[in-house]
């Protein structure tokens, strides 16, 4: 990690009708970090990930990436997006393409990469996320955890300065959760500059550099994940965590599955 | 009552010409109402108000009336009042193309429609253009999806070609009708007709049902 920012948001503002679904967010991520938001249903995590890459516009406020304001109306916003990859919680892998097609399909057509300089960095990445065998099938084939690894493989093919992760477990099995989670944590072992919304307080915990608390469309705290989980200031973050079944370090897993 | 089935025969090649004319409609019909209809489906998605209604009221109108008015429509009332003088089969393509196109555009908003938001932020994602975006990613699911009424309306396409034999273009029908009234040999020369209707009719109609089952929606 350095000190050198790469992705800032000053005082982002964004209304859908009457509801203010982000409320003056300010958050800054150094090259190099991994920052988890975390956060209840409806707080805006998702909408922060969506505006940081322009695919929702923002109302008030700015968002810089690499030194460069992020503006939806401008067709720069293309080489923004191809800098910064984005994992959904739903995959969203296009059916319609094999594997490796989904993985190629960025950098052929955005990249103009040639088809067999393409094909080799995908068959990379699909060995980096364990998924050699599948080059060839189509994303209805594969489990949801497989799926989600070739969503990571088809950002990761764009060579993104700056991962997105909007909740990429949530919609998986439990069991298959570990194998996404351990190829993120690999990632950041590398090195990569990662922004994840997640309720997995164990990864948090243990990956993160910062946790950022959203609520109501606001952070409203932010530290290193020691002291968000042992040491919470604000109520809020406490009684969210303990939503959770987070009860300290240790008790997290068993807890949840109580919950569950 | 006699038959003579031989009137069948000897006007066998104006028949089979008429059938002809009746594939012929019904493909050039398709080739131009698939652009078409996309043309359309994608200016009532537009975001442009005025283009959206033009559109809109453009399909609303060709879907609610029937077809036979909308080819006398275009075959009396542009000449007289617009100056516009078609042949024939132009006034024939044109109101079918009309017609389809209307029908096809329906087809094609609903599928485009289908494709859920994801799809479109994951593609942009990567930093597609918009035209990439609905070519790779959207049109080819959206296509998918809507094969099967696609195929549905073909088949209702090639039956209504028929209708065009009001304004006297030699189709199949228009060309039975003719050599009925020749000969008056009505029975044989209707079951001609059937005939070669259904052996066009029926492959066709088969090879829907196959569609429909291939391409059901799965997901
Ligand atoms: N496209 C949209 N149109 C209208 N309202 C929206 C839209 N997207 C999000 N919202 C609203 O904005 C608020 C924030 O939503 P967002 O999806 O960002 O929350 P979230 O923190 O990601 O929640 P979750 O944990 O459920 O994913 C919610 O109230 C949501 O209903
Ligand atoms: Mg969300």
């Amino acid at each position: 990690m350095t000190d050198d920012p790469i992705l800032i948001f000053e005082s982002v503002v964004k209304r859908y009708g009457d509801l203010t679904a982000l409320d003056g967010v300010s958050l800054t991520l150094r090259r190099g970090e991994v920052v988890c938001l975390i956060g209840p249903s409806g707080s805006g995590k998702s909408t922060l990930l969506r505006c940081a890459n322009a695919l929702d516009p923002v109302d008030e406020g700015r968002i810089r990436f690499d030194g460069h304001e992020v503006k939806s109306t401008e067709s720069s916003v293309r080489l923004v997006r191809q800098r910064m990859g984005m994992v959904f919680q739903n995959f969203e892998l296009f059916p319609h393409l094999t594997v490796l097609r989904n993985i190629t399909i960025g950098p052929t057509t955005v990249l103009k990469l040639g088809h067999a300089a393409a094909d080799e960095r995908a068959k990379k990445l699909l060995a980096k996320v364990g998924l050699s065998d599948k080059a060839l099938s189509y994303p209805s084939a594969l489990s949801g955890g497989q799926q989600q690894r070739v969503a990571i493989a088809r950002a990761l093919a764009m060579e993104p300065a700056l991962m997105l992760f909007d909740e990429p477990t949530s919609a998986l099995d439990p069991e298959t959760i570990g194998e996404v989670l351990s190829v993120m944590k690999t990632l950041a072992d590398e090195g990569m500059t990662m922004l994840v919304v997640t309720h997995e307080m164990d990864f948090a915990r243990r990956v993160a550099d910062r946790v950022a608390v959203f609520d109501k469309g606001r952070v409203i705290e932010e530290g290193a994940p020691q002291e968000i989980f042992t040491n919470a200031r604000v109520a809020r973050t406490r009684d969210f965590l303990s939503h959770l079944g987070w009860h300290g370090e240790g008790a997290a897993s068993v807890s949840k599955r109580e919950e569950a | 009552m006699s038959f003579d089935w031989s009137i069948v025969w000897s006007s066998l090649p104006r028949l089979l010409e008429g059938a002809w004319m009746t594939i012929w409609l019904a493909c050039v019909t398709m080739l131009l109402a698939i652009p078409g209809g996309l043309v359309l489906a994608l200016l009532r998605l537009s975001r442009i108000r005025a283009l959206a209604m033009a559109a809109t009221g453009f399909v609303e109108f060709f879907r609610a009336t029937p077809l036979i008015l909308q080819i006398y429509w275009v075959y009396y009332v542009l000449p007289a009042y617009f100056d516009v003088q078609l042949s024939q089969i132009a006034t024939a393509v044109t109101g079918l193309v009309c017609n389809i196109s209307a029908f096809n555009s329906e087809t094609f908003r609903s599928g485009i429609v289908s494709i859920r938001q994801g799809q479109w932020n994951a593609a942009y994602a990567l930093g597609m253009t918009p035209a990439n975006v609905f070519l790779r990613i959207v049109a080819p699911q959206a296509l998918m999806r809507v094969l099967p009424a696609l195929a549905s309306t073909w088949v209702s396409l090639f039956k209504d070609t028929s209708l065009v034999s009001i304004i006297a273009v030699a189709e199949l029908s228009y060309v039975s009708l003719q050599i009925r009234a020749e000969t008056y040999r009505i029975l044989e020369v209707l079951t001609a007709m059937a005939a070669l209707y259904w052996l066009m009719g029926y492959p066709q109609a088969k090879l829907v049902d196959w569609i429909h089952h291939r391409f059901k929606v799965a997901e």
